[in-house]
């Protein structure tokens, strides 16, 4: 039975406070856990990672433009304006692949493992139609003093087969 | 003379940290790339002293390129620059032959830590 767990939102948590808060200098305090039936980001700017391994779904991050801004801004700082315009996208990208990252640390404790992630994709405007996987999400509400970040979390543990201790008969279960 | 480092990335923002962290401790940048194709073309034609490596990319990720350029020369130095820090890749980059993995966010003090131990 595919399900999402609760388990999976810690991580996110601490590795957003690590990340935000070493390369912005931005503090963040956790907000409100809520659960979606499918993903739809609420703010203008959306990061899209996807993630695969022992489990699979979206991560989306969500926030608005004054909050993206002010990350970039001090991600950058000492750049000109120019510099700034060019690499706005990339750097917010690559802010939800550190997080993304960092928790896949946190959630892989296995030796034998590894749970990977894509490279980010981000949609930035007004009347914006982002098509995702339909997939239940837990959403954690982050709350910065520029703003809020909505991380959604459509993850699902995936089944995998195990040999049934003791049997002959070469039957497999799932667990 | 100056150690020359090709910085692989796909990010722009990221590729320009590492440059600005290396440039003015007396590294010269000899090359960029945003995918581990192009790191092994560039690797072969600049054929730098070391390289700074993300893992998730397109076309071609991190590791595979860092496998490649390996076999090609054995005596290459790598170091790992990526957000993800799991044990397996840690370790499977180490048995590859790579010379240090550092990752993101890191401390400026941590990647020229890295990069000077890995030329030595």
């Amino acid at each position: 039975m595919v399900k999402i767990n609760a388990k999976h939102v810690n991580p996110f948590v601490e590795a957003a406070m690590r990340v935000v808060t070493q390369i912005a200098g931005i503090e963040v305090r956790r907000g409100h856990l809520s659960y979606k039936e499918r993903v739809e980001p609420s703010f203008g700017v959306s990061i899209i990672i996807g993630i695969y391994g022992f489990l699979t779904g979206q991560i989306v991050y969500s926030m608005d433009g004054q909050l993206a801004e002010r990350l970039v801004d001090k991600m950058l700082e000492g750049k000109s304006p120019q510099e700034k315009k060019i690499m706005f996208l990339d750097c917010l990208g690559e802010v939800a692949n550190m997080i993304t990252g960092n928790a896949t640390s946190l959630l892989n404790q296995r030796r034998d493992q590894i749970l990977n992630i894509t490279t980010p994709a981000i949609a930035s405007g007004t009347n914006l139609n982002v098509h995702l996987v339909p997939k239940p999400a837990l959403v954690l509400g982050l709350i910065t003093q520029y703003g809020p970040i909505e991380i959604s979390i459509a993850v699902e543990e995936k089944e995998t087969l195990q040999e049934v201790g003791g049997s002959d008969d070469g039957l497999l279960s799932e667990t | 003379m100056a150690k020359r480092v090709l910085v692989v990335d796909d990010a722009n923002f990221m590729r320009t940290i590492v440059k600005d962290t290396l440039a003015p401790n007396g590294f010269e940048i000899c090359g960029e790339a945003t995918n581990g194709a192009e790191a092994v073309t560039k690797y072969a034609e600049l054929k730098p002293d070391l390289v700074t490596m993300d893992i998730t990319m397109k076309v071609k990720d991190g590791l595979e390129a860092a496998r490649e350029i390996l076999a090609a020369d054995p005596n290459a130095r790598i170091v790992m620059v990526t957000a993800l820090g799991q044990e397996k890749m840690l370790l499977d980059s180490i048995a590859l032959g790579v010379r240090d993995f550092v990752v993101k966010p890191f401390t400026k003090e941590r990647i020229l830590s890295a990069v000077e131990k890995a030329l030595h």
